[in-house]
């Protein structure tokens, strides 16, 4: 067993992931670009089923002129923020408290597992029967959609900590407060970095489709409205929008924190 | 012995506990009645669902007892507790710790200040040969380096009783033989008292002053074989040529296997 460095730092890895991305990332967009023009080339009327990339980008060009699309992209942007960290900030302590007695985590384990599945859409009905078209039901719909993929991962993250690392601090004399700092907080760290993940990545969704069902303002009531006012452009940009903000945000923030805790914990080894 | 002070006495302990699948009660453990003194290192073998698994949980507070008594400087035990360190069979280091700071958990979970912790972790990491590896995590540690650091976790902590539960079990047998030798020399430099229990008679005959030998299901205390080897002459080397060791395992292995073949026979 010779001693080995630290294992690359997270900066190093940061660059060559950008590197790396940059060569595959010309290369698709060139791909993409080619193939979308000579479809759109092909079609009747393309400005109603499916305007060429040079008609988007136009359109992104008057939208921005115009002031819409940072305004858009703004409302959606701190609707998701404020939605995942609130998700998050009540989400992870609720999974603890529930993970740590066993018998009320086994418990709880299949109504959290229950409600993880039932996805915000499928709620929205009766948040709008309550609250109305609003931001309110917008809002509500986030958090929901947010907090049981944490929580749930959290309190399974809790219940699968192996007992003997809980033994081997009561025997060093943690009290119970010192176990719940030193060893369930630390031992589901992965669990929340891949709950994390997950409740951002379901409320990304949940807030497009707040958007669209709400209609208060946001990307998904841009794309919502495109459609309704025959602006296909306006469609197709408010979709690429969201999907490019998603993988920026996965590829460059998410992901890089899940990886990184799950190799410091030792459960994949490089 | 006498002149000694017991550090460690169990007196009329016994345990029954209800089968995980079947919910009858099994009687693990009969009327044990032991001490160990200062500076002693006590081996337990007997066959295996001997119940010395459960005594040594019971001893580390992490399984509550009815019947009988057990305490630790004359206090009773009631829970786990700082006053007696656990060394478990693997992988009971924490993951996301590195090798110093699982070392020094125990005196940061006392509230020690930080260079007291690092000054004594570091005389320990030394005493284990960890030197070089403090800032690697246990996934980055070969199996004996864990344990290493498990041993030096637990001393570290400065229990007056060491309870160590099968912890060479799960190493490769060239890695056993060396971490025997080691905690040999461990015992002799910091004097500590140990329970050690291992199923192999050759390990509790090399590594105990005293070595008791427990009989199958119920666990009584069938009989003690007394090691009378200075630990410095302790080297596996000289053990196949040593008649003092080849004598004391001989007798253990024979009580052992009396007792492998009842529980056969049952």
């Amino acid at each position: 067993m010779q001693s080995k460095s630290k294992g690359p730092s997270l900066a190093w890895r940061f660059q060559r992931l950008l590197q790396i991305d940059a060569m595959n990332l010309v290369i698709l967009i060139i791909g993409v670009y080619i193939v979308w023009s000579i479809i759109s080339a092909l079609i009747d009327n393309p400005a109603r089923y499916l305007p060429s990339p040079i008609a988007v980008a136009l359109s992104s060009v008057d939208m921005l002129y115009k002031g819409l699309l940072p305004s858009y992209f703004g409302d959606t942007l701190m609707r998701l923020i404020s939605g995942s960290i609130i998700g998050l900030a009540v989400g992870i302590p609720f999974g603890l408290v529930l993970g740590i007695n066993r018998t009320v985590a086994d418990m709880f384990h299949p109504i959290m597992n229950f409600f993880q599945s039932v996805s915000g859409i499928a709620i929205f009905p009766i948040v709008v029967i309550w609250w109305g078209n609003s931001d309110k039901t917008i809002f509500a719909v986030i958090l929901y959609t947010a907090f049981f993929p944490i929580a749930f991962n959290v309190l399974s993250g809790v219940r699968e900590i192996p007992i003997r690392y809980i033994s081997a601090a009561r025997t060093l004399g943690a009290s119970r407060f010192q176990v719940i700092k030193d060893v369930l907080l630390p031992g589901a760290m992965p669990h929340i970095a891949t709950g994390s993940r997950l409740s951002i990545g379901f409320a990304w969704r949940a807030v497009i489709a707040g958007e669209m069902l709400a209609g208060q303002q946001g990307l998904g009531w841009m794309i919502f409205t495109g459609q309704d006012a025959d602006r296909t452009a306006e469609v197709v940009l408010g979709m690429m929008l969201i999907g490019v903000t998603w993988i920026i945000l996965d590829h460059y923030l998410l992901r890089p924190f899940e990886a990184d805790t799950i190799e410091r914990w030792g459960l994949v080894q490089r | 012995m006498n002149a000694m002070t017991a550090k460690l006495v169990v007196e009329g302990l016994c345990h029954h506990y209800p089968d995980e699948y079947t919910g009858e009660s099994v009687h693990a453990l009969e009327d044990i009645n032991l001490e160990l003194y200062e500076g002693e290192l006590v081996s337990v073998v007997g066959p295996s669902g001997c119940g010395k698994s459960t005594l040594l949980n019971i001893l580390a507070g992490l399984l509550p007892y009815k019947v009988g008594k057990a305490s630790v400087d004359g206090k009773v035990i009631e829970g786990p507790g700082p006053d007696r360190g656990v060394v478990f069979q693997e992988h009971a280091i924490l993951p996301w710790r590195t090798v110093s700071r699982n070392i020094g958990h125990g005196l940061e979970i006392r509230g020690l200040p930080k260079e007291e912790i690092s000054r004594r972790v570091q005389e320990y990491v030394d005493l284990v040969g960890l030197s070089g590896f403090e800032d690697k995590y246990p996934h980055e540690l070969s199996g004996g380096m864990k344990q290493r650091c498990a041993v030096a976790r637990t001393l570290c902590a400065d229990p007056i009783v060491m309870l160590m539960d099968e912890p060479f079990a799960a190493v490769d047998a060239q890695t056993r033989i060396t971490l025997q030798e080691e905690l040999n020399r461990i015992a002799l430099a910091t004097k500590k008292t140990i329970l050690f229990i291992t199923h192999s008679v050759d390990e509790a005959a090399f590594l105990a002053d005293r070595c008791l030998v427990f009989s199958a299901r119920p666990g009584r205390l069938k009989q003690i074989v007394t090691v009378d080897i200075p630990r410095e002459k302790r080297i596996w080397e000289n053990m196949n040529a040593d008649a003092e060791f080849i004598r004391c395992r001989d007798e253990i292995l024979r009580l052992v296997r009396e007792e492998v073949s009842v529980a056969i026979e049952e």
